[in-house]
């Protein structure tokens, strides 16, 4: 069904950034701009994984490229008919494209993934003074051509060239931007949408290119139709409604009562939990709470240079005994998410080729497996399957979330635990906290129940590689928690040497996937997700870094009276706002 | 005998409290003559400020019971309306207080507050109103009175003070001035200041003064007529020079003996020993009785009348005139 | 009186130094928080050292605490490239502050001051009443709604006030804030007058209870008794002399609880969904944004102490037993 506005309101403006493409990092943001905005060589079909939505599919490229045969070619040919929306409105052409790679090369910009394309694309290394730097590996020969040649093969690609930094940047605004972030509030579509107001921009010079008014990160945005998109060169995109707004409301009990009485049609994210209860028990809302797979896994992360959890027996241990299905209940319950059994979540890494090595604990933790695999630890002297060997196994820090629903969480965790580890000492400090501490590797917290982590693409590289990967050590801003595949040198970078040698000495080499990391992202595309399997059986039976318990639902909650058809978008981890359609007749009104 | 200025019969002012009904005024009947002065001893609480004030209408009638008559200038001050009262108040009967630190509002000018005064009883212009006040504020002895008058309370001295509060008060020429112990806050020598000032004025306005105290030997030398109270009554009445040589009840020899002497350096002040009774519980009988050295049983059942001594001179003892006499000769004036 | 002014003018500069200093020491110093802790947020994932580089040359945070300090300190005076008072771009925002906070600054203040105007015109004539009938029906019914008052805490009344005007009777628009130059002066209304009576219930009764307290104390005062005895009648006992310096230790008071809400009223603000200061402030702790937690810090410190200054000035002028040189 056309027409309509799709409503929507969001509790605070942490949702984005800045919505500059190249340097922005967070999810939705992603998503909105891939979805409404922008378009790039690729995209996605935005909508969930049964119906293929987290594959990249051609979007401006005509078709899939062609590869050369060695892989580090590839050549794309673009629609000549997609139009930059007023008041640009002239087709989109490969410089365009050219440009967002000489954004994201550009030092200044800070392109927050650019690793995936720099050291990946020939001539890239993202240190370019500026974004008018050439790029050897990337080639235009006329305006609907462009050929990447890369360093080594790299079998997803694909998936890194559907990311918003890769989607076309109009040139006209080279140099106007020196500054990361600030392309944000100029954004220009390609888009069926456009934000509101941008088609006043004055592109004449850069002096002259004012914020659009249809956007305000402090107070909403509104999205309009793109008068220059044609549903013809778009198979992705239905774009039903006339307009998209979301209004920034600091209180979210207001935003669902609102939702409630038909003021709005959308509102992400958790709701609290007497909404929560509402939306489960009164029929009048059955079925407007969407509870979508997030693509998300929370964990328990072990570090490798902290005994005991230096002894593989002992992570394995704390993997059977973990009731995950218990913390998830004091999480709110079965609409949270699926108990993990591995690192990556289903649509990452396809649930065919996963594996369950923990299998003796169903759920609720297996304290009786859990002791006989601690029997086989040399943490306990006696084997009777408890952690007893002097100060190693007392006073073993559990850093937890402070903030609610989390205390009760912890106590579940940690109560499954104590057979194994009755030293267990629980902290709790507040997330921002928790995560500055298990970032400065000298800290060397023991265990932690604190951080998550969600995929950046639908491909296990896109999810696994800071978290797992030696790169992801920086001494005080580490996400590899777990210090799973440190070197000598960052060990010693870090002020940790004797508790690195002392790994060594007792335990042999540090387990790393840095190599099988580079093996599988060079695989061609149809083999990279076996070798990422093989990864995943290697993180969960040889390194086993963490003990995985959740991946995480994404909740959407729409008023089912003006949503008549819903759609998530899988590669987004958001609504489809492309493929949703309402039913109030709104026009869209400016609410930034 | 001439009508009198004041005339007050059997006032009775009760509070009824959460412990009982506090007696401050039990029955007290007096006259002022106009252009007199009547001075009124007692101890703090004994009823004299609480009548005075009863006069004022100052007493919250509603959380006091008041009987009596209360006759100014033959109206019933008791029962007059409101808007009657205030246009006696400050008109034809002036009252200064015993802390002129606190008895001025803090925030207004000193020559302000009188001009109010005067607005309020007179259709004035304010500014005549102010040069008026400048006027009294000579009159009462205050140096360079316009730029005085432009002065907040807290820049003027205690004894200033007073005379400012006494300029208000006759401003508008008051039949009846009421000194409530105008005289306590300040230190010696300005108290004489003070007192001498109220005697000239008294004279020059042919003001009828009430000057209440506590201290006999003031108002021994002020005053036509002295009146001593206790526990709400009173106990002894009669002219200054009855009361000074003449004392017929014991409590008045307390007070006597209390007022220290510049001749007697060396003899110890005689407190009236033990403290003044509750006005809850009046003692049985004499209310005095509990303190007197010459308690004896009569005195603890029966309540003493106010019983004339000779002319206008009455006392309220059950001793005998003789022994009272015999008493005041060789205990009390032997040592003035 | 001006030299004292000017003099108290320099103690405010002096003030917010300080103000400055603590705040860069505490944000510093804490866990959780210093150059590293920004930078690591806005680089990323990968946070490797050049990237972490790179976000601190962009934000300033690459030179030593106390040049930055000296760097806020002296644009915050002599002002910066977005104008007087500097006070410098946010790292979230990625936009000079100046515009958002005078922004929010402005919805602030008219959530703040019409807050205030509810409270005067309720709180002291309730208080004013109940003294002058102590112990009476209306006092006693007035001091139960004070007692109510004060112990509502503005995240309990605010929803329910929020329920019941806007969606149970749909008598209010929802909420959020609605600029009188875009919707019209009804429009601009509706939408405050929830947040003001709730925000004013609580100071409301505190004044109500505080005016009632004065006014009885004052009443005991002898120089009221004198008011009578000048033969005044009792509106012009009670109005000019009364209520005068009953009402006068409320300036104190209300001062500084204005300066206070004018530093954000983060409650209200956030269950109303106003984009005021303290939503602001709120935001910018969590989300490590130096230079907006530096100036909504400052922007506190200002009005309190201006606050100050201002209401020992009126003070001045009320009491003449107060005067300053």
């Amino acid at each position: 069904m056309r027409g309509g506005t799709i409503r929507e309101e969001s509790p605070e403006f942490g949702w984005t950034d800045a919505f500059d493409p190249t340097g922005e990092y967070l999810g939705t943001a992603w998503g909105m701009m891939d979805q409404l905005l922008i378009r790039g060589l690729m995209t996605y079909k935005h909508v969930d994984a049964a119906q293929g939505g987290d594959t990249p599919v051609p979007d401006i490229a005509s078709a899939p490229p062609t590869v050369s045969a060695d892989g580090l070619t590839y050549d794309f040919t673009l629609k000549d008919n997609v139009m930059w929306s007023p008041p640009l409105s002239r087709a989109v052409t490969a410089d365009d494209f050219l440009y967002a790679f000489q954004r994201i090369n550009d030092k200044k910009l800070v392109a927050q993934y650019g690793n995936y394309y720099c050291g990946v694309i020939k001539g890239m290394d993202c240190a370019a003074k500026d974004d008018n730097q050439p790029i050897s590996g990337i080639k235009v020969t006329d305006p609907t051509h462009i050929s990447f040649t890369l360093d080594q093969p790299t079998g997803d690609l694909l998936y890194r060239l559907s990311m918003p930094a890769t989607k076309a940047v109009p040139v006209e605004v080279r140099g106007c931007f020196p500054n990361p972030g600030d392309y944000g509030v100029d954004l220009i579509s390609s888009g069926p949408y456009m934000i509101l107001g941008q088609d006043k921009l004055n592109l004449s010079s850069c002096s002259t290119i004012k914020p659009i008014s249809g956007y305000n990160v402090d107070k909403g945005m509104t999205m309009v139709r793109n008068p220059n998109w044609s549903a013809a060169t778009d198979d992705t995109r239905a774009a039903y409604a006339d307009g998209v707004q979301i209004k920034i409301n600091s209180n979210v009990d207001d935003s669902f009562n609102a939702l409630e009485n038909g003021d709005l049609d959308v509102v992400q994210g958790t709701p609290p939990v007497a909404v929560l209860q509402d939306f489960e028990t009164n029929p009048d809302f059955a079925g407007w709470l969407h509870a979508d797979q997030g693509d998300r896994t929370w964990y328990v992360t072990m570090n490798l240079l902290a005994p005991p959890f230096d002894d593989i027996h002992v992570r394995n241990a704390v993997n059977l005994a973990l009731d995950k299905a218990g913390i998830r209940k004091a999480y709110g319950g079965d609409l949270r998410g699926t108990l993990a059994t591995s690192v990556e979540p289903p649509t990452v890494l396809p649930q065919s080729t996963q594996i369950n090595p923990f299998s003796a604990n169903t759920g609720s933790g297996n304290a009786t497996a859990a002791m006989d695999e601690m029997k086989m630890s040399r943490y306990d002297t006696n084997h009777n399957g408890v952690c007893d060997d002097g100060p190693v196994c007392q006073n073993i820090l559990f850093l937890g979330r402070s903030t609610d629903p989390w205390p009760n969480m912890n106590q579940v965790a940690v109560a499954s635990l104590k057979p194994i580890l009755p030293g267990l000492d629980l902290k709790e400090v507040d997330t921002s906290t928790g995560y500055t501490t298990l970032q400065q590797v000298k800290k060397l917290i023991p265990i932690s129940m604190v951080p998550g982590w969600g995929k950046d693409y639908a491909s296990p590289y896109g999810f696994d590689f800071f978290i797992f990967d030696s790169a992801g050590i920086a001494c005080t801003a580490a996400v590899n928690y777990s210090l799973v595949g440190m070197t000598e040198a960052q060990a010693t970078e870090c002020g940790v040497k004797p508790e690195y040698d002392a790994y060594v000495q007792n335990n042999g080499p540090m387990p790393s996937v840095d190599d099988k990391m580079k093996e599988c992202v060079a695989k061609p595309a149809d083999q990279v997700d076996a070798c990422f399997a093989e990864l995943d059986t290697y993180l969960m039976t040889v390194a086993v870094p963490w003990a995985p318990w959740l991946w995480a639902t994404q909740f959407t909650s729409t008023n089912l009276k003006t949503v008549v058809s819903y759609q998530f978008d899988q590669n987004a981890g958001i609504i489809s706002y492309v493929n949703t359609s309402v039913n109030n007749g709104l026009t869209p009104q400016n609410v930034a | 005998m001439p009508e009198p200025l004041l005339e007050v019969k059997n006032l009775r002012v009760h509070f009824p409290t959460e412990d009982g009904i506090v007696k401050a005024v039990d029955g007290v009947s007096f006259a002022i003559q106009p252009g007199e002065t009547l001075g009124v001893v007692g101890e703090s609480g004994s009823g004299k400020s609480v009548s005075f004030l009863t006069v004022m209408g100052l007493i919250n009638r509603k959380s006091a019971i008041v009987e009596g008559e209360v006759i100014f200038q033959g109206q019933d001050l008791l029962n007059v309306p409101k808007e009657e009262l205030q246009a006696i108040r400050g008109n034809k009967i002036g009252m200064i207080f015993q802390d002129p630190m606190t008895s001025l509002h803090p925030f207004y000018k000193v020559g302000d507050q009188i001009a109010e005064t005067i607005l309020a009883h007179e259709d004035i212009s304010k500014k005549e109103a102010g040069t008026r006040a400048v006027d009294m504020l000579r009159r009462v002895g205050i140096p360079r009175p316009d730029e005085r008058a432009r002065q907040y309370p807290h820049e003027f001295s205690g004894g200033m003070r007073q005379r400012a509060m006494i300029a208000m008060a006759l401003s508008l020429n008051p039949d009846l001035l009421i000194a409530d112990e105008p005289t306590t806050a300040l230190d010696v020598t300005v108290q004489a200041q003070i007192l001498d000032l109220i005697d000239r004025l008294q004279s020059e306005f042919n003001t009828a003064v009430a000057l209440i105290t506590h201290d006999l030997g003031v108002v021994a030398e002020h005053c036509d007529y002295i009146q001593v109270m206790y526990a709400g009554r009173l106990v002894e009445v009669g002219t200054a020079d009855d009361i000074y040589y003449q004392p017929m009840m014991p409590y008045t020899w307390g007070l006597l003996k209390s007022i220290p002497l510049l001749t007697a350096q060396e003899e110890r002040l005689q407190p009236i020993r033990g403290l003044p009774p509750s006005l809850i519980h009046v003692p049985e009988g004499c209310p005095f009785n509990p303190r007197c050295p010459y308690v004896f049983d009569r005195c603890r059942v029966e309540t003493p009348q106010l019983l004339p001594v000779d002319g206008f001179h009455a006392a309220a003892c059950h001793l005998s005139l003789e022994d009272r006499k015999r008493i005041v000769e060789q205990e009390v004036l032997e040592r003035t | 009186m001006l030299r004292y002014i000017i003099r108290r003018l320099l103690w405010v500069v002096l003030v917010l130094v300080v103000i400055v200093a603590i705040t860069y020491s505490i944000f510093f110093l804490l866990p959780g928080g210093g150059s590293d802790a920004i930078a690591n947020r806005f680089a990323g994932k990968q946070p490797n050292p050049e990237i972490v580089a790179e976000v601190k040359q962009q934000f300033g945070l690459d030179k030593p605490i106390y040049v930055q300090f000296y760097i806020f300190t002296r644009n915050l005076f002599l002002g910066d490239q977005y104008g007087w008072p500097g006070l410098g771009k946010s790292f979230v925002l990625r936009a000079p502050l100046k515009q958002v906070l005078v922004e929010r600054m402005w919805v602030t203040i008219q959530l703040a001051v019409g807050a205030a105007v509810v409270w005067l015109l309720v709180g002291i004539p309730i208080g004013i009443l109940s003294a002058l009938r102590p112990r009476s029906i209306w006092d006693r019914a007035a001091m139960t709604f004070a007692l109510i008052g004060i112990s509502m805490p503005v995240f309990f009344i605010g929803p329910l006030a929020l329920y019941v005007f806007v969606y149970k009777w749909h008598i209010l628009p929802g909420s959020g804030y609605s600029p009188i130059g875009e919707d019209g002066l009804w429009q601009w209304f509706n939408h405050f007058i929830l947040p003001w009576c709730v925000l004013a219930l609580l100071y409301a009764a505190f004044y109500a209870r505080l005016s009632r307290a004065n006014l009885l104390d004052v009443m005991g005062e002898d120089y009221m008794r004198t008011a009578r005895a000048k033969g005044l009648n009792e509106r012009q006992v009670i109005v000019k002399h009364g209520l005068r310096s009953s009402l006068t230790p409320l300036v104190t008071v209300f001062g500084l609880d204005l300066a206070g809400l004018l530093a954000g009223a983060v409650i209200t603000e956030t269950v109303f969904n106003l984009p005021g200061l303290g939503q602001y402030a709120v935001r910018s702790v969590f989300s490590l944004d130096l230079y907006a937690i530096l100036d909504v810090t400052i922007i506190a410190a200002f009005f309190v102490t201006l606050a100050n200054l201002v209401v020992d000035i009126v003070y001045a002028f009320l009491d003449p037993r107060v005067r300053y040189t």
